[in-house]
């Protein structure tokens, strides 16, 4: 999740986040693999129903170009439009200067979503 | 006196609850049999050649932990299939694997009817040191099926899981 956060950082995730609301984009959020003491830290792009894609490193929402001040290195990755189910989230991180084959993205069941990063 | 009886109570009471809680979560003798056997399989791989093992060696100890038939199913359609062919590649891949350090977290086992088959998912970290010192740590989520033949658990199948799809 470089440049917002550092890897190896020491990160608080809030749990209780989403117990009353539903994630929203541009959250940061923990996402668990096996179980919850290895985790994903991603930003939520796309939220449940909607039409993702990149062209060359610019995402697309429904169509529409997304706006992402938070990303400083982008390489021009390209992604094939996918459309997310009704439980599904599309989820990257922000350091996006690697090859696009080098970086864990995509979607992720909304079970998997731990909690909100705090800081 | 009544007092003193309140406070037996509660002890047995609380005696009660942890042995009831102990109970609940204790592990069946397979359940850590597998457990162990996959933390021997951790360690196998860490000890690479540091003890003086040749890679044929510790190709063969490694092996020791698959069925014959063993699959390994890495996604994107790479599949290794046989416990020889897996020994091969560990021989081949030992003086790069051994720059690596394998975590394994979130160990879940669950039994198959009949105590001889049980699927186990985990999550696998591949730490790397760089030459100043920092960490990096990939971090894959997979799923194991191991069997019991001759009394001892064996893998039969390891599954790479897209967590992010």
């Amino acid at each position: 999740m470089l440049p917002t956060y550092q890897s190896g950082s020491l990160n608080l995730v809030n749990r209780l986040a989403y117990l009353n609301q539903n994630p929203s984009r541009g959250d940061i959020v923990a996402i668990k693999l096996a179980g919850p003491h290895v985790l994903y830290v991603k930003r939520i792009i796309g939220l449940p129903g909607e039409r993702i894609s990149m062209t060359e490193g610019q995402v697309y929402v429904n169509g529409a170009p997304l706006i992402e001040p938070y990303v400083r290195n982008r390489k021009p990755w390209d992604v094939p439009e996918v459309t997310l189910t009704s439980r599904e989230y599309f989820v990257v991180g922000d350091n996006r200067g690697m090859r696009v084959s080098d970086h864990d993205f995509g979607r992720v069941d909304v079970s998997r979503i731990v909690g909100r990063i705090v800081f | 006196m009544t007092r003193r009886l309140v406070v037996r109570v509660g002890v047995v009471l609380v005696l009660a609850a942890l042995a009831a809680f102990a109970w609940r979560t204790r592990e069946t003798g397979d359940k850590r049999a597998i457990r162990e056997r996959i933390e021997a399989l951790r360690t196998e791989v860490n000890a690479s050649t540091r003890d003086g093992l040749g890679t044929a060696a510790r190709s063969a100890q490694i092996g020791s932990y698959f069925t014959e038939d063993a699959i390994v199913e890495l996604g994107g359609g790479s599949s290794i299939r046989g416990r020889a062919t897996l020994m091969d590649m560990t021989a081949r891949l030992q003086p790069r694997t051994a720059a690596f350090r394998l975590d394994l977290d979130d160990v879940g086992i669950e039994m198959m009817p009949g105590d001889v088959a049980a699927d186990v998912i985990l999550t696998a970290s591949f730490v790397r040191r760089s030459s100043t010192g920092e960490e990096s740590r990939d971090a894959r989520e997979f799923a194991l099926a191991l069997v019991k033949t001759d009394g001892t658990w064996r893998i039969s199948r390891i599954t790479a899981i897209d967590t992010l799809r």
